[in-house]
């Protein structure tokens, strides 16, 4: 677990250089902070589960099992935001909440089909504020599908501070894994000025 | 006069007949809401379906096209239902930035199929008004880039199109749309 962490943060890292040569020709959301807690969420997720991501991607994907060549070829297109890797059932989209219905219907066909798989839906803390997760959540949970929702809580949106912004905080449901942390890296980029 | 004029009118029947076919394919599945239940044009069309092919959804429009999207990811073929296109402008997000960009985001990758219907509401013999009866065909010719747009105006398209839309080498998705008044006058 010690070298899986020092792997994704040294993965991080490298991105970080690459980026502040100028190299990556579009905006790059890093993952850091909160390597504990998703190397174990990951524990439970199989091969062949489907994951629901968003623009800070990195982490999932690496710990989905997707190769660090695959994602950084993706990053140095540009696509730090946006990873979808179809063979590893990963999607990610770079929109608040966009994942989240695709994730339902990805998750209805599975029960529908008796197939034996889950789909993981990652959001953050203000986008599980958002109508659509209220939406898609009571769906889910209605009909018992096979979904499991995690929220990642860094309190910020972009750098909104979420709870700031709504006067207050909703309260997390019990079937939901649920985890605080302090992101390592800005909302986007790494904190030095580019020159591109 | 009456009974010559109605067995003239092809438009309806065209549409229920592109809907027996879609449904013989083992791969699709009829969406919506008024898929089971009456209240709108659309469901006049699907009747005669199957209920075992049919989900009829809450009232969630932007939920409905990204859950469509999800399905055909996962090897359905979902007839998405939307009765209104005034109703299809609240799926917006999920029509463009996800279903419309899922080739390009996924390097060719991801290539849902989904077959989307709406109509432009009627204005005969009740005038639904502005919220109910727009036609907003070249917007979206305009903004969707990935995804066919057709528009039902002529009896004889219907049924190739829709079959168009489910067999499509390409398996891109088609948004057709129809008119209400039509049903009642072509």
């Amino acid at each position: 677990m010690k070298n899986l962490k020092q792997k994704l943060i040294n993965f991080e890292l490298t991105i970080k250089k690459i980026y502040e040569k100028g190299k990556i020709k579009g905006p790059i959301h890093l993952s850091g902070g909160n390597e504990d807690q998703l190397i174990k969420i990951f524990k439970r997720i199989k091969n062949n589960d489907w994951v629901i991501s968003n623009w800070r991607s990195h982490y999932h994907a690496l710990l989905q099992g997707i190769s660090e060549k695959k994602v950084l070829r993706e990053i140095l297109k540009g696509k730090s935001m946006s990873l979808n890797f179809k063979e590893h059932k990963f999607i990610a989209s770079s929109i608040v909440g966009g994942g989240i219905p695709i994730g339902l219907g990805i998750a209805l066909a599975i029960k529908r089909k008796k197939q034996k798989n889950k789909v993981f839906i990652f959001v953050g803390d203000m986008t599980f504020e958002t109508g659509i997760f209220y939406e898609c959540y009571k769906y889910a949970k209605n009909y018992n599908l096979p979904i499991k929702f995690v929220v990642e809580d860094n309190g910020l949106s972009t750098n909104t501070p979420t709870k700031k912004a709504w006067k207050t905080i909703s309260k997390k449901p019990k079937d939901i894994i649920y985890y605080k942390y302090k992101r390592r890296f800005p909302h986007h980029g790494t904190g030095s000025w580019v020159l591109f | 006069m009456g009974i010559i004029l109605m067995m003239k009118l092809k438009y309806k029947s065209e549409l229920i007949r592109s809907m027996s076919y879609l449904a013989k394919n083992k791969k699709t599945i009829f969406i919506g809401q008024s898929v089971s239940y009456s209240g709108n044009a659309i469901f006049n069309t699907l009747s005669h379906i199957s209920k075992n092919k049919k989900i009829e959804l809450p009232v969630f429009e932007e939920v409905q096209l990204g859950l469509s999207t999800g399905l055909a990811l996962n090897g359905y073929v979902p007839i998405t239902c939307f009765p209104r296109f005034d109703f299809l402008i609240l799926a917006m997000n999920q029509l463009v930035n996800h279903l419309d960009k899922m080739r390009t985001l996924s390097n060719n990758s991801f290539k849902p199929r989904v077959i989307i219907r709406t109509s432009i509401g009627s204005k005969k013999p009740l005038n639904g008004g502005v919220q109910h009866t727009q036609d907003y065909t070249n917007v979206f010719k305009n903004i969707l880039t990935e995804i066919n747009v057709v528009s039902l105006k002529n009896p004889k398209d219907i049924f190739n199109e829709f079959k168009l839309a489910l067999n499509r080498k390409d398996s891109k998705s088609t948004l057709l749309i129809e008119n209400g008044d039509y049903y009642n006058s072509r």
